[in-house]
């Protein structure tokens, strides 16, 4: 199954920008264009605020996250959803997508000393994008985290987080890692890891192979096809070792945890991700299901249920 | 298991006499008293960090070494230092170790381990983290001072740009992935047996090489000295409110606040390091460790900053043999911290690691018999 979702993402790259299209604003909310570091890299997101809003008050906040190969624009109509319902919502590109930079590589080595720590150069670089980096998009939506915490009129203490698709699986992650996330919302989620035991990896053959390829000749690559090839190798390998099941368990009995699954769910196993996952939940946790529905949450009504259920669930534990 | 038993299971694994998985430890009580010169002579002090005398040795007789690079996170070039036993070859079955610095240091400090392993028939490699010494910086490390204008229409850019390169990026998350692409590549060498690979770390290290043996099941032994990795919860840690604004600032600017890192080799780190480092905190993992990964602990008794007694080691040796796992702690008598590194401190702790490594990942063998002569005929 998997596999199956990755390699659909990989033949259909561009989808999200098929589907972008402005999104309708709810009465009196705003939204700005904002610009977060993820480490090195500069990211973009988009920050929609609730009327009424203002930058002396303490209001809760979410940061939302694509699904897998995805861009902010699939999910902003949730985000601007979210702040109809009187929370600031912000909707993140992942580094190396949508608006945001790419990953950086020098093509050409530099000379660098430690004594200075930091140093400008003009160099030869590649940039990386539409990597799938499961650690690298947890890392994100932290960084977001902080950004978020930074905003005027924010409540520090009132964080949530929000994923979909894959990222149903990134918000376990970050809610078992980042004890800043209150509440967290799983929609749709691949919760890998449930038949797996919480073992260190131990690679295939195959899979070996591919680490030792990579570690002895991986240097960042200088063409498309070379890149495209090597996204592929990254990913799956990547994959291979991220079980976000395994991190259920790990969450706070502070923080509550909502799962929202499609009824009719082809890509992905309810029970053997979300309902499995949710049995694992220490805290406050509920599974809605979305009646009638597919993974895209497409059906008349479904998406209007999945919004009502997140936004609910964030106004009631943050 | 009964009280009683638990206890004298964590004294045998202290004093590693009595299991029969294990090596032994009269070297520690036939060094006893030269341990103790060296705890006592206030030429062989080594307050706040090893000295550059620490650092030189002599190339064993016979045993070569080859500077390399290696990848990790999609390009990044890391530096290794590649040492070979005499007799090797590249038709062989060798047993290969990674060796890791510690806290805000480089692998130049640490080489002479990798001489002392390959002169025990080990192959070698000691390694420099991302951004640290003759090692690039990583994508995390790197920021472009101009617009990025790529978009996701092509999956690669080359250009010429104005770019920041940040070095000391203290970071375990890091140096966790940096020891298994050493792996991976030590796993790649013609003559190396790509399943017989050891690590070894040491003070910040030595809690790395345990998260490294929990999240990669290709190490099959570990030595992991003058640190510990007691027992500890999962789930998420927490943030003091200065380091909370630490990272709002670095999410807005790019960077944040800086302090002091290091001992034996000092630079300004990020504040953020010791946030980010708690992401890894091997306590909380010791149950994916598999039993067919070995871990010697060899913390040092007086030890001022991993903490006194090897009480860390001795928890988290008890903890993995209580859990079918196979561990060992010997205890450096009398040294502090820095200690390990030089004099008796370092002859008998690398004694011990290659006594280790050659038990758990076994000798090496010239040529392989019949199905690879003929490989090497090629």
């Amino acid at each position: 199954m998997k596999m199956g979702l990755l390699l659909a993402t990989i033949a259909l790259p561009l989808t999200a920008f098929a589907q972008a299209r402005p999104v309708a604003l709810p009465d009196g909310v705003t939204a700005k264009e904002v610009k977060f570091f993820s480490e090195g890299v500069q990211c973009a997101g988009r920050i929609f605020l609730p009327k009424g809003f203002t930058a002396d008050g303490k209001t809760s906040a979410v940061v939302l996250a694509p699904g897998w190969g995805d861009t902010a624009a699939t999910i902003e109509k949730y985000a601007a959803r979210f702040a109809g319902r009187g929370l600031v919502a912000m909707a993140i590109d992942y580094r190396g997508w949508g608006r945001s930079g790419g990953f950086l590589y020098l093509a050409d080595p530099v000379r660098w000393d430690d004594r200075l720590r930091f140093s400008q150069h003009t160099a030869k670089v590649r940039i990386r994008r539409k990597r799938l980096n499961p650690e690298a998009q947890t890392l994100d939506i932290r960084n977001a985290i902080s950004f978020l915490q930074g905003e005027p009129g924010i409540e520090r203490a009132r964080i949530g987080v929000w994923g979909t698709d894959e990222a149903g699986g990134h918000a376990i992650v970050v809610a078992a890692t980042d004890v800043r996330v209150k509440a967290a919302v799983a929609q749709v989620p691949v919760v890998d890891g449930k038949d797996v035991p919480r073992k260190a990896f131990a690679p295939s053959p195959e899979q070996q192979a591919a680490m030792v390829k990579l570690a002895r000749s991986g240097t960042a690559p200088a063409t498309l096809a070379a890149a495209a090839a090597m996204n592929d190798q990254e990913a799956r390998l990547a994959l291979a070792e991220y079980h976000p099941f395994w991190y259920a368990d790990a969450i706070p009995v502070t923080t509550a945890v909502l799962f929202v699954v499609a009824e009719k769910d082809l890509k992905v196993n309810n029970d053997a991700n979300a309902v499995a996952a949710s049995k694992l939940i220490k805290g406050p946790n509920g599974v809605t299901v979305v009646p009638g529905a597919g993974h895209a949450l497409a059906t008349p009504g479904a998406f209007d249920a999945a919004v009502d259920a997140a936004a609910a669930w964030f106004q009631k534990y943050l | 298991m009964p009280a009683r038993a638990r206890f004298g299971l964590c004294v045998a694994a202290v004093l590693g006499t009595s299991l029969s998985a294990q090596i032994a430890t009269d070297l520690v009580e036939k060094r006893r008293a030269d341990f103790h010169t060296q705890a006592t002579d206030a030429d062989m002090k080594r307050e706040g960090g090893t000295q550059p005398r620490d650092w030189n040795y002599d190339l064993p007789g016979g045993v070569t070494t080859r500077q390399i690079t290696f990848y990790v996170d999609g390009g990044t070039p890391l530096y290794g230092k590649m040492f070979f036993p005499r007799g090797f070859t590249k038709t062989g079955r060798w047993p290969a170790v990674v060796v890791g610095h510690g806290i805000n240091a480089l692998s130049i400090g640490i080489e002479k381990y990798g001489a002392r392993f390959a002169d025990r028939g080990l192959v070698a490699m000691a390694i420099d983290y991302q951004s640290y010494g003759f090692s690039g910086s990583g994508s995390d490390d790197l920021r472009l001072l101009e617009a990025d204008t790529t978009t996701d229409a092509r999956t690669v850019t080359g250009t010429y740009s104005r770019v920041l390169v940040k070095r000391t990026n203290l970071n375990n998350v890091h140096e966790v992935e940096d020891f298994r692409a050493a792996v991976s590549y030590l796993q790649g060498e013609p003559g190396v047996a790509a399943d017989r690979i050891g690590i070894w770390g040491s003070s910040n290290a030595g809690s790395v090489v345990i998260a490294v043996a929990a999240a990669d099941a290709r190490v099959k032994a570990v030595v992991s000295q003058v640190a510990g990795a007691p027992p500890s919860t999962r789930g998420p840690a927490p943030i003091a409110a200065p380091m909370l604004d630490d990272g709002i600032r670095r999410a807005r600017t790019g960077q944040g606040a800086e302090v002091d890192g290091g001992f034996s080799f000092k630079s300004k780190v990020d504040m953020w390091s010791t946030q980010r480092n708690r992401d890894v905190r091997p306590g909380s993992s010791l149950d994916q460790i598999p039993p067919t990964t070995h871990i010697l602990f060899l913390p040092a008794e007086n030890d001022e900053l991993s903490g006194r007694g090897g009480l860390g080691a001795v928890a988290a040796t008890q903890y993995l043999m209580e859990h079918g796992g196979s561990a060992q702690t010997i205890i450096y008598p009398e040294l502090t911290h820095f200690q390990a590194y030089s004099h008796t401190g370092f002859d008998v702790g690398s004694t011990l690691a290659a006594d280790w490594f050659l038990k758990y990942l076994g000798s090496g063998t010239p040529a392989r018999s019949t199905a690879t002569s003929h490989e090497g005929r090629r």
